[in-house]
């Protein structure tokens, strides 16, 4: 083996080694379905609501879409490498929706629950769970979707009930709907790039 | 001319390199989930990740997820003490190699 070829090696081993760290921190599970299946689930909610029986319409479609969700990841992420961001991300979001599912189940049993309120917390929750992981992930597109709920969350104190409702419609459309596809999208071409890699 | 670092030869195999490295940026990580990223075979992989254990540089653990077996790998700290000399040995290498 020549020197040159001896270095070439080496550079090589350099090189794998930073690929091969690069690979493992990579983000490698996907989670923009979540977002689109929220998404719709907020919007099968209020369709429901809109027509009757609110009361039952928000805490079944919830609880259904945990459900589906918890069933989804046991399914998918069983192989995929644990990460120290990536349990950062699942201690955010498991706490925002603990904490937004007892506190508006609570308000909703004590009827003390109104749109505004409602509004309010949805919109200060997900605006902070949001927030968080984008500064985590240094992503300004989540930041985005993080203002447009802290926004929401703000109309719904100030606004009148219409104006509550678009706002909190145009959160979902935007901050979940378009990101959550938006994200996969993302996923799926890092994906293409991983397998081109290996 | 200064004496140049010897490459720790646990280390230096072009898949237990790749198997460190990939361990060194996640908390642990499943058999498949090496395999998929090395594009190893099982025999290959198995036979590896034994030396790397038998160094003491990673820790296996066996357990059932679903009444499927599951084989988790993590780094220990004797693994990551490897690969950060080894990654130090490697640039003083390259660096004499270049100012040579």
């Amino acid at each position: 083996m020549t020197a040159d070829s001896e270095e070439l090696g080496l550079n090589d081993r350099l090189s794998l080694i930073e690929t091969m760290i690069a690979e493992g921190r990579r983000t490698t599970e996907s989670w923009g379905w979540t977002f689109l299946l929220w998404g719709v689930a907020y919007f099968v909610a209020i369709g429901w609501s809109a027509i009757g029986n609110a009361q039952v319409a928000w805490p079944v479609t919830m609880i259904g879409a945990s459900i589906v969700m918890a069933i989804l990841i046991s399914r998918t992420v069983r192989s995929r490498p644990q990460t120290t961001v990536g349990r950062a991300m699942r201690a955010i979001w498991v706490a925002m929706g603990i904490s937004m599912f007892m506190l508006l189940m609570c308000l909703g049993i004590s009827g003390r629950y109104d749109l505004h309120l409602f509004v309010a917390i949805v919109g200060a929750m997900l605006g902070m769970a949001n927030a968080t992981s984008s500064m985590i992930l240094k992503w300004k597109m989540q930041f985005a979707c993080a203002v447009v709920w802290w926004a929401s969350g703000a109309v719904a104190c100030f606004g009148n009930e219409i104006q509550t409702s678009i706002a909190f419609l145009v959160a979902i459309f935007f901050c979940q709907i378009v990101f959550g596809i938006y994200c996969m999208i993302c996923e799926s071409r890092k994906r293409k790039l991983g397998g081109a890699h290996a | 001319m200064p004496e140049l670092p010897e490459l720790n030869p646990v280390v230096h195999g072009k898949l237990r390199l790749a198997l460190l490295s990939l361990l060194s940026g996640v908390d642990e990580a499943e058999f498949t989930w090496l395999r998929a990223k090395t594009g190893s075979t099982d025999g290959n992989l198995g036979a590896q990740l034994l030396k790397l254990e038998e160094a003491g540089y990673v820790a296996v653990e066996k357990k059932f997820v679903q009444r499927k077996p599951q084989t988790l790998y993590r780094m220990t700290e004797a693994g990551r003490a490897a690969l950060t000399e080894y990654v130090q040995a490697l640039k003083q290498l390259l660096g004499g190699a270049i100012g040579s």
